[in-house]
């Protein structure tokens, strides 16, 4: 019997899945839209975020709109490349059906 | 039921779920028109009041209606704009930037257009209220193309088929007709249709760690 790929466990969080899958169509969005679009609170979106960027999978900018700052994400090319091989390996475990 | 189990207990129905998740956040990462669709409903209630007082209340400076309606319209909308970006977030891809490209620019030509139509008295005529029915069946058009979104290209078929309605009838009582149920109406419903279309969405795909 063939052996079953693993799953990247950074990538396998629901909130962290939704997060790459929300930043793979944009080239970047701030933290207020990502919290909206998730539903998720603001702690567990920053400590979910923090655990993407250690992972290297996302980057973080901190800037100035106006007079109010604004962190922004964006999915880095590591990112998208362990992206990519998570749903190889999803596809992979669900056969022929996807 | 779960045919498999992976090393970490993660069965079949967790894994269709991670992939219905996956689909769901894309396709929410790509909502833009949903998200401006309050223009045309804005610009369609302005259309709506500044057609009724031009043909049904003319006494009450009428020649004015297209002039302060449009300016109001503006008005309305870079408040508007500016009102959302303080309560929403913000994203932004090569997409959007095209959608809005292309309707910036649109609404540039129009108030170009319109605006020289006032100043020089053309505005009464056919072919000049045809053209401004064509350029934004145009923009719904490459909006469209952009987005992948059919409802849009209805949109689109639906303004172009106005104005040659316009040219084809020839006649003011059917022009006013057809300007009443393409700039009022059909861009009421369209941006009440789209407008809906994001919140339905948003609601159903709340996600937690």
């Amino acid at each position: 019997m063939p052996e079953l790929p693993e799953l990247d466990p950074v990538i396998h969080g629901k909130l962290r899945l939704a997060i790459l899958s929300l930043l793979v169509g944009v080239q970047e969005a701030d933290f207020i839209w990502l919290r909206d679009k998730t539903g998720s609170t603001d702690g567990n979106l920053g400590a979910q975020m923090l655990k993407l960027e250690e992972a290297g999978y996302v980057a973080m900018e901190k800037r100035f709109a106006g007079r109010k700052p604004q962190t922004s994400y964006r999915m880095t090319p590591a990112g998208r490349d362990a992206l990519a091989a998570y749903v190889t390996a999803l596809k992979s475990l669900l056969g022929g059906a996807f | 039921m779960s045919d498999f189990d992976t090393d970490n207990g993660t069965t079949r129905d967790d894994l269709v779920q991670r992939i219905a998740l996956m689909e769901a956040m894309i396709a929410e990462g790509r909502q833009y028109t949903g998200r401006n669709s309050w223009i045309f409903v804005v610009w369609g209630v302005v259309d709506l009041i500044a057609i009724s007082w031009q043909y049904y209340f003319r006494h009450f400076g009428g020649r004015w209606a297209w002039p302060i309606c449009l300016f109001v319209g503006v008005i309305l909308t870079f408040g508007g704009k500016m009102l959302q970006r303080r309560g929403q977030g913000y994203s932004k891809n090569d997409e959007c930037a095209r959608v809005m490209s292309v309707w910036g620019m649109m609404g540039l030509a129009l108030g170009i257009y319109v605006a020289s139509g006032i100043l020089t008295h053309f505005d009464w005529q056919y072919s000049y209220m045809a053209a401004i029915l064509m350029m934004i069946g145009m923009a719904h058009a490459i909006s469209a193309m952009i987005l992948h979104w059919r409802m849009q290209g209805l949109a689109a078929a639906i303004y172009w088929a106005g104005g040659v309605a316009i040219l084809a009838f020839n006649s003011g009582k059917a022009t006013t007709a057809i300007w009443l149920f393409e700039m009022g109406i059909v861009m009421i419903v369209f941006g009440l249709y789209a407008t809906r279309v994001e919140p339905n969405h948003s609601r159903a795909t709340g996600v937690r760690a």
